[in-house]
Order: structure tokens, then sequence, then C-alpha cells
């Protein structure tokens, strides 16, 4: 029996589900011949509610998702956080420093009577989760190695170190030495630094590190001519829910 | 048994007989047999450390004699000769336990060196030290007479270059953002010969960041197979700091355990160096030694103005030379430049070390405690980007990826470091350097004292790439050293040939071996037995440990907890504490499974031969400490009394239940025993384990103890031997690690300068006293 697997948006952009698209023909080929997917709004109309394997993508930002993540949560055997928002909350959870009617005021203008919403939060703030496919967008290898782990029931292997290991192992100029800041130091691998490999620097999309150290990062920033103001706000794009923004 | 006993085997007089006298002269114990039947009569009656064993003795009796030795004495060490090398007879031998292969005619100092070596290696008692042995391993290279130096003009290293690449990968510094990295060349215009320092060092061509070690099929038809990839490639323009660090790099990889992946890529490269006139200001290379180098290169280029003097280091450079370049001997005006040119390059140098590099070893052992290390870490991140850029760092972590089929994958290895924070985290969740304080001095230890000790060089050569790198500014090795202090030499000149290299091909690869029983034990573990499918038997010593693989899933060592002295199946008791242990636990009768090793040095049964023993098992300590206490029993007489204290947390994670109880009926073993919680069923003892050592009566002076359990255990039984007067050198306990690679080179199971795999996972109270991080 193959695991019938399901995927369900929240509160974001549905760019993760678009990414599960990006694998390409091969992968994608040997994926449907693993799993059966059975509920992907991206891809398909039909629906079925029988599910093993649910893939949550966005965070939770309005009452009404909160029962609608519960069920989804009974349901499934297995719940997987797919994505930045559903992971960490996400760039969602920046309009967590406005008071929520201005939030929506700023949203919506007039209309802002008709909506509700409420602080946004990562998926595990509401329900359990048993695994994360981090990232804006994940990468997709990434969630081949969690999709393989659950069909050979080990741990998927996420790395808890800095994406700064990775970069190293690239071969990159440090992005401080290239006249910018980065998050990198303090965000959790796996991405194999595919954003400074490309010229930028680290935001951050993955979360942080489970021992992060804050502190020096923030020293770092300031040392590299950011005020508190702006290294508070580097951390806040994505990482605004992991309190380190206070 | 002699200490250093070796028995010679061949059916030609004169060999037999010269290799006799020359083992005789060099200091060993010497028996020999002329047949394979005479053989197997001496093995029955006597030990011995080492056989050398003409495999081609009349009617396959070398192989037959090897079985037998196989079968019923494990630990002798067989060194195989023939006249006539078959690939056959070599992966038989091999399998047979054979650890060595010499082909006719025998060279005398050869078998001296490998007869050293695999007694070395057999974990042969070490008596009573104080310190555990690190050896530094025999060097690989012979040193030959230098060849005098040559002039190239830039032109003609141009199409030198050019010509090499119609031949070879070529491969050296470019510019990128204003700093230097090592890159491909595609045309001589983008190479960069006067740099400062390229960000990330050469080394990672020689050791990739990732890299395939193997491939394996899953399911009915289980298949390993290793996977070594090289293509010829030269680099071009390496610093001569970063050759010695390749120079370390060859020692760890190339000698004990010889790495095939690594050969292979070493083998295909040629090393082509420049002199560094333009130091990095965080470089401290002249204190390390390392700013010049004679040896390790096969050319070295120094811009002397108008031409390149090339320095010629190797028969590959001399080679290599006579086919691509037109070169002149240089007058007497450049050579004087050359020098002029190297001594205005060490004036450049900004950095040193305070005092000479020789007293750091013993300056950081006295620095150990020191409140520097704390304080240090305080802003370090743990982001590991001072061990990625060095170039003397080599550890590295091996996961397996599986296909999305789910039939096949590969064993992958890739860099890891000792600063990331779960570097020596073990699968039951231990880390046993979890704070950042003890991870930076542990890396700062290995540059300045632990590699030395064990290679003969140090681990930094001073480079400053972690300096440059550590965002934090607390990664540099020169400001670490200087800091702990209170307030080079002449070279040889020489060129550097290998000596022929025998990789390990299958240093990684596992075997196969089939699943033939499983008992559940407790709840949460199960004893499994396994048959290697070669029928062959293990070969372990109680105490050593194997690699056991669930291909797709990874590999984790295990003790062995079977005594060798018991059939050809060996058994393994596993606790289900992570990946590897979760899987072993769903398999099924007649599933296989892949084992590497033994590894390890096992219990030291010559130092136990003649005395009383003293068991000490708490919890799963008894799955290894149960292979030990198989031995003696088979062995009975060779002891003295045996006495067996088991504590278990409760009656419910007793294990072993029908041994448990036949020692405890068996006139041949004391057997005490407690739990530290009982319940309804339970009528034994009540306490920890420390409560049984008081009901036994020992003689201390002719008592061994020997004690395996939890980490937490440890203190207090040696504080309660230690009531009971027993020396040191009379405890021996067996230490858990994280032992990902079981060969010496990975770095996870390091305690402070020590290999687990290696130099343990047994040691004597004694030797522990010195290692700071071992109890």
């Amino acid at each position: 029996m193959k695991p019938k697997v399901a995927f369900f948006d929240f509160t974001g952009c549905e760019g993760c589900q678009l990414d599960v698209l990006n694998l390409d023909g091969e992968e994608l080929i040997d994926l449907l011949s693993a799993v059966d997917i059975v509920n992907f709004r991206e891809v398909k109309t039909e629906r079925e509610d029988d599910y093993d394997i649910a893939f949550i993508e966005g965070s939770i930002s309005r009452e009404s998702e909160i029962p609608r993540l519960q069920k989804i949560r009974e349901q499934a055997k297995v719940l997987v956080a797919l994505g930045a928002c559903a992971c960490i909350g996400g760039i969602n959870c920046l309009k967590n420093h406005l008071p929520m009617e201005e939030a929506l005021k700023i949203v919506y203008g007039k209309d802002a009577k008709y909506y509700d919403t409420i602080p946004a939060r990562p998926v595990d703030a509401v329900v359990s989760v048993d695994y994360y496919v981090r990232g804006c967008p994940p990468i997709t290898a990434e969630l081949l190695k969690v999709i393989k782990a659950l069909l050979l029931g080990k741990e998927p292997d996420i790395p808890n170190h800095p994406v700064c290991v990775e970069c190293k192992m690239a071969g990159n100029v440090c992005v401080f030495e290239r006249g910018m800041t980065c998050l990198g130091p303090v965000t959790r691998a796996g991405c194999d630094a595919i954003c400074v490999n490309s010229g930028r620097h680290c935001w951050g999309c993955r979360g942080l590190v489970d021992d992060p150290n804050i502190d020096s990062e923030k020293d770092i920033l300031k040392k590299y001519g950011l005020t508190v103001e702006q290294a508070v706000e580097k951390f806040k794009i994505y990482n605004t829910y992991a309190e380190v923004t206070k | 048994m002699e200490e250093n006993s070796v028995l010679v085997v061949d059916d030609e007089p004169i060999v037999r007989e010269s290799i006799r006298d020359w083992l005789k002269d060099a200091g060993y114990q010497v028996a020999t047999a002329e047949s394979g039947e005479e053989a197997l009569e001496l093995i029955k009656k006597q030990d011995f450390n080492v056989m050398v064993l003409d495999i081609g003795l009349p009617g396959q009796a070398g192989i037959a004699v090897l079985k037998q030795v196989k079968a019923q004495r494990p630990w002798i060490k067989s060194i195989i000769m023939t006249a006539y090398p078959s690939a056959e007879t070599t992966v038989e031998a091999k399998k047979l336990g054979a650890v060595h292969y010499l082909v006719r005619p025998i060279a005398r100092d050869d078998l001296e060196r490998l007869v050293r070596e695999t007694l070395d290696s057999a974990g042969r008692e070490r008596t009573v030290t104080t310190e555990v042995e690190i050896r530094p391993k025999p060097p690989v290279v012979e040193v030959v007479a230098v060849k005098k130096s040559l002039v190239i003009t830039k032109e003609g290293l141009k199409s030198m270059v050019e010509s090499l690449a119609k031949d070879m990968e070529i491969v050296g510094v470019k510019s990128r953002h204003g700093k230097y990295v090592y890159d491909r060349i595609a045309s001589f215009e983008e190479l960069h010969l006067d740099y400062d320092v390229a960000v990330t060092p050469p080394t990672k061509y020689l050791l990739p960041a990732r890299e395939t070690l193997l491939k394996f099929k899953i399911g009915d038809e289980p298949k390993v197979e290793p996977v070594i990839e090289a293509i010829p490639r030269a680099i071009i323009g390496i610093h001569p700091y970063d050759i010695k660090a390749i120079e370390l790099l060859d020692d760890v990889f190339m000698t004990t355990n010889p790495d095939p992946n690594y050969i292979a890529r070493r083998q295909n490269t040629i090393v082509i160096g420049v002199d560094c006139l333009n130091p990095s200001p965080k470089s401290f290379a002249p204190s390390m030694d390392t700013h010049l180098t004679e040896t390790g290169f096969d050319l070295l280029l120094t811009n002397i103005g108008a031409d390149y003097m090339v320095s010629v280091g190797s028969e590959k450079g001399a080679d290599l030379l006579a086919k691509h370049a037109q070169l002149r001997e240089p007058t007497g005006d450049e050579i004087a430049k050359q020098k002029a040119v190297r001594d205005g390059a060490l004036a450049k140098y900004k950095l040193s070390l305070d005092i000479p590099k020789e007293r750091l070893p013993k300056l950081l052992e006295e620095s150990y405690d020191d409140p520097y290390w704390e304080s240090r870490s305080e802003s370090c991140l743990s982001c590991g980007s001072c061990v990625m850029v060095c170039p003397t760092c080599f550890c590295f972590d091996v996961k397996d990826n599986v296909s999305l089929n789910l039939k096949d994958g590969q064993r992958l290895r890739q860099w890891d470091g000792c600063v990331l924070i779960d570097f020596a985290k073990v699968a039951t969740g231990e880390n046993f350097r979890h704070d950042k304080a003890s991870r930076l001095r542990h890396r700062i230890f290995r540059k300045g004292k632990y590699i030395l000790e064990r290679y003969g060089r140090f681990g930094c050569v001073g480079c400053g790439r972690c300096a440059t790198a550590c965002l934090a500014e607390i990664a540099s090795p020169l400001e670490a050293f200087n800091a702990i202090v209170e307030s080079v030499q002449a070279k040889e000149a020489a060129m550097r040939i290998f000596r022929e290299v025998r990789p390990e091909i299958e240093l990684y690869a596992p075997r196969l071996a089939e699943l033939v029983k499983v008992e559940e034990l407790t709840e949460r573990e199960k004893v499994f037995e396994f048959s290697l499918k070669d029928g062959k038997a293990l070969g372990h010593r109680p105490g050593q440990f194997v690699e056991v693989s669930v291909m797709g899933i990874g590999e984790a060592p295990v003790s062995v907890s079977s005594s060798p002295t018991r059939d050809g199946t060996f058994q393994l008791a596993v606790r289900k504490v992570g990946d590897v242990t979760n899987a072993l636990h769903n398999l099924k009768k007649g599933a296989m499974v892949g084992i590497r090793g033994p590894f390890g040095n096992g219990f030291p049964l010559e130092a136990l031969e003649g005395k009383d023993i003293l068991f000490i098992a708490g919890g799963i300590g008894l799955v290894p400490m149960r292979s030990l206490v198989q031995y003696v029993l088979d062995r009975r007489s060779s002891f003295g009394r045996a006495i067996l204290l088991f504590g278990a947390r409760s009656p419910a994670e007793r294990l072993f239940l029908d041994e448990l109880a036949a020692w405890s009926k068996s006139p041949e073993i004391e057997f005490h025993e407690t739990v530290d919680r009982g319940d309804e069923s339970w009528m034994g003892n009540v306490g920890v384990i420390t409560t049984l050592i008081p009901k036994v009566d020992i003689d201390p002076r002719k008592t061994m103890a020997v004690v395996v359990g939890p980490p937490i255990m440890y203190r207090f039984v040696i504080g309660q031997l230690k009531k009971r007067d027993l020396p040191d050198e009379n405890i021996i306990l067996s230490l858990e690690r994280r032992m990902k690679c079981g060969v010496g080179k990975c770095g996870h199971c390091q305690i402070n300068g020590v290999y687990v795999c290696q130099e343990g996972p047994v040691f004597t109270l004694a030797q522990l006293r010195n290692l700071r991080e071992a109890v």
C-alpha cells in the first residue's frame, strides 16, 4: 500500500506547493510511484479526505484556520510543516508588531470589517508537527529527503548547524567580507547556502538553529555597521515569531 | 603466551629459517612449522600473536590453516606470503582475517615492519602505562636528496600549463569578489600566482566536501560496492603552508587503514607549489615553520622577477618538466634573487607565536582548566566556519542516501567539524562535548597538541584562514596559543617519493552478514545472532565492536556480546535508540546487514590471564561484558576467581535472563546482582550497583576489575574500588563514544587526543587519569 499524501494550504503564497512541481520529471515520476497524492489544489481538483501524510503550507493567521488544522491533525498519521510560513511563521508574522485592527485596515481599507485576523503563528503553535521541510521556498531535495525518511522509517537528517558550514563547503567568499551582512551564522543549514551561492546573503528563511548565539550575531551585525534597530529588522523578516527580535 | 610470539609456517626450509632468524634477531619469540598439520598442532597447544604463513603450501593447506586459526584462535593476526599473487587468494585470505599480504621475494625490513605494525594493531597488552600510547605512524614517504633548481620564463610557464591542460584538469587560484579561491582554470590568464591566501584551501581536491564511498542495493539481493573516483589533475600555485597541510593529510589517510578514496585522488594529483611572497595579514606561517617548504610538492615555483625558479620535488615533477617545459640552469644572481625574495616575504609577516611551537603541547596541557576557554567561547556561534576553511581539518560524517525507488542508494561522506554542536552526540542522546567552551578547547588542542602526538606534525599550519573566517573573531589558534602563554628550524633539503601504498579498498565497505536468530531480551533490547555470508568467523576479541549497516538507514557501532570461543556466529545485543537500531529491531530472521570490523582494542586478555577477575556491569554494560564472561568461562583454567556484579535499574531491564540464572548457580563464577528499584516479584537485592562491592572479598594485589556501564556509574564504582585499595592499573573500563568510521579518521569518538575506536574502547583507569574528557 502506497501512503496517501495530501497538501493543504493556509496563509501563504502557495509557492511551496508550486515548488513541489519543480521536481524534475524523473523525480516526479518516482515520487508518484512511491506515494499517492490525494489532495493537491495546485494540481488537481478531485479531493479525498482519507490520507496518511499531510503537508501543511502557510502560517495560521485567522481564527477559522485553527479548527481546520486540528481536524487535519486528527486525520493524518504524519503531519509535515512545509515551508517557512508553516515551520516558523515566516513573513506573515511581520504584522504581529501592529494591533490587528490596524493590520486589517492597511490591507483591506474600508472592507476591513468583512475580515478577521489573529497574530500569525507557525503550525506547531496550534498542533504538534512531526517533521519540518524548511525554507522559502523549501528545497525540493529536502522535501524528497523527508518523504524518503518517512517511507524508510528513519529520522530525516536535517542539519542542526548554521548555514556557514555549507557556505564554506561551497567555497564562497564570506558575505561580510563582501561588505554586506548575513544571518547565515545563526540560521539552520540544509539549503547548501543557495542564496550566497547566487551572490546574495542569508535571510534566515530556514529558521534558527536549536541553540543560536543571537547576542553574538547581533554584536557582529553591529560591528559591520548596522544599528541595533537595523539588526533587529534583519531578524524580523522571517523570524519574528522566534522572539529573537524582542 | 609470550608477548611477542610469532609462528612462521613455510614448507621451504631456507625461507622458513631465514624468517625465523630475522625475527629472532629483532627480538621476537619465534616458532616454526613446515606443514599445515604441524602448524595446527602447534596452535592447539600454544597461542601466538602473529602468524606468518605461506599461503601456497601444498594442497590448499595454507587456506586450511587460516580457516582453522580463524575458528580456533581468531585473535592471531596472520600475514600471508605468496610468490604468485592473485586477486582471488588476496580476497580469500582477507576474508579469513589475514591482515597483510606480502609478495615474494620478501625484504627483511618490510617483514619486520609488518610484524611490528601487526603486533601494535593487535591491541597487545599495554603494560602499566599511565598514559594511553599514541604512536605517530611511520612516514609514508622516503626522503631522498633534492635535485637542483631550474629557471623557467613566464612565457615558458604559460606554455607548460597549456600543454599540461591537454592531459589533465588544471586547478589554480582565481580572483573572486576581491578575494582568491581555488577553481578550475580554463585559461592561463585566470591563474593568480601572486595572491595572499585563498578563502578555502586546495585540500578539497583531495578530500571533497561531499563524496560517495559506496553504492548499495537493498532488498533480496543486497549488494555493496566501493565507489572510488579520481581524475588526473594538477593544482598550480599552492602555498607552502598548504603543501604542509597536504603532507599531514597524507599521513592521516595513507598510513594505518589506508583510505582508498583519498589515495586514488592523491595519486592522480600533481602538486605545483608557489612561494608565498605577499602573506595574508592574519598568517603566522613562519611560527609554524610552514612559510617555506622543501618537501611535499612535485614542483615549486618562486617568482624571481622576470622569470620563475622551479624546484623539482619528485620524479613525477621531473618527468612533467621533461615532457612539457623548456628550462635553463639558473645564474648565480638568480639563486641569490630567490633567497632575497624569500627573505623579503618573511619580513612581511605581522603575527608570530610568543614561544617556540615545540612548547605548545605542554603549555596547552597546563592550561586545560584555564578560564580562558570559557570566556573566549562566549561569542562562539558554533557555525563551523573555522573548521570548514582549515586545510588540516579532516573530520567527516557518513550518511546514507536512498533513491526514491527505495531499492538502491549511496553511502556519502561529508565534512564535519568538532566545533559543531552535535559532533560528539551519541544515539542515546548523550553529548560528550555539549558546551561551546569544551568544543573550542578541543579544536585548539587538536591544532597544538593532539594531532602532533598522533602524526608527528602540528594540526595548524598558520595560514590564518580561520582567523579571517571567524566573524566573532575568536578562532585564531595563534591568539589562543599566545593568550595562554604566561605573559623555527633548519630544514632538510629533500624530496618526497611515496612508497607504494596499498589502499584498503574495502575500508568503508561492509561484509554482508545474515541474521540467523533474534531474541527479545527486554522491551527495548534484542539480541541478534549473525553469520557472515562468507561463512567465516568474525575474528574478534571480547570487548571489540563492529559497525553495523542497515543499508539505506546508516551505520552504527555495536559491541559484540558473544565470545570468540563460541561457534562461528556472533551476537550483538542492541537497544533501540536511534535510526539504525530501530531498523535492526524491525529485521526478521534471514535479513542481511553489513558488518565492518571488529574494531577497537578489546579487553586486555593477556593482562587478565591468571588473575582474579571482578566483572562489574551496569544495565546494558552487560552486553560487551558478556563476551568476556563467556570467554573466561570457556577458558576457565587460565584465570583465577571470577566474580560478576550486575546491576539493572529494574527487574524488567535485566538482560540475558537464562545466563544470569545459570551463572547464579554455577560454581565457576561468583554472581551477585541488584536492581535500583524492585517490584512485587523481585526477591533479590535492591540498591545501586555500588552496594554490591563491599559484599565481596577481594585481594587487591591479584584482582583485575572490569567495569562496563553507563557513564554516570563509573565515578561511583571507581570510588568504591579505590576504597578496596585496587590500583588504577587494575581497574579496566570500556567507554562509549560516537564511533562513526571505526578506522581512526572521522574524529567523532575522540577523547582529548585519543581515538576511542583505535586506542579504546577499553582503558585502564591509570590511562584515563590523564584523559580529562573521559569519565
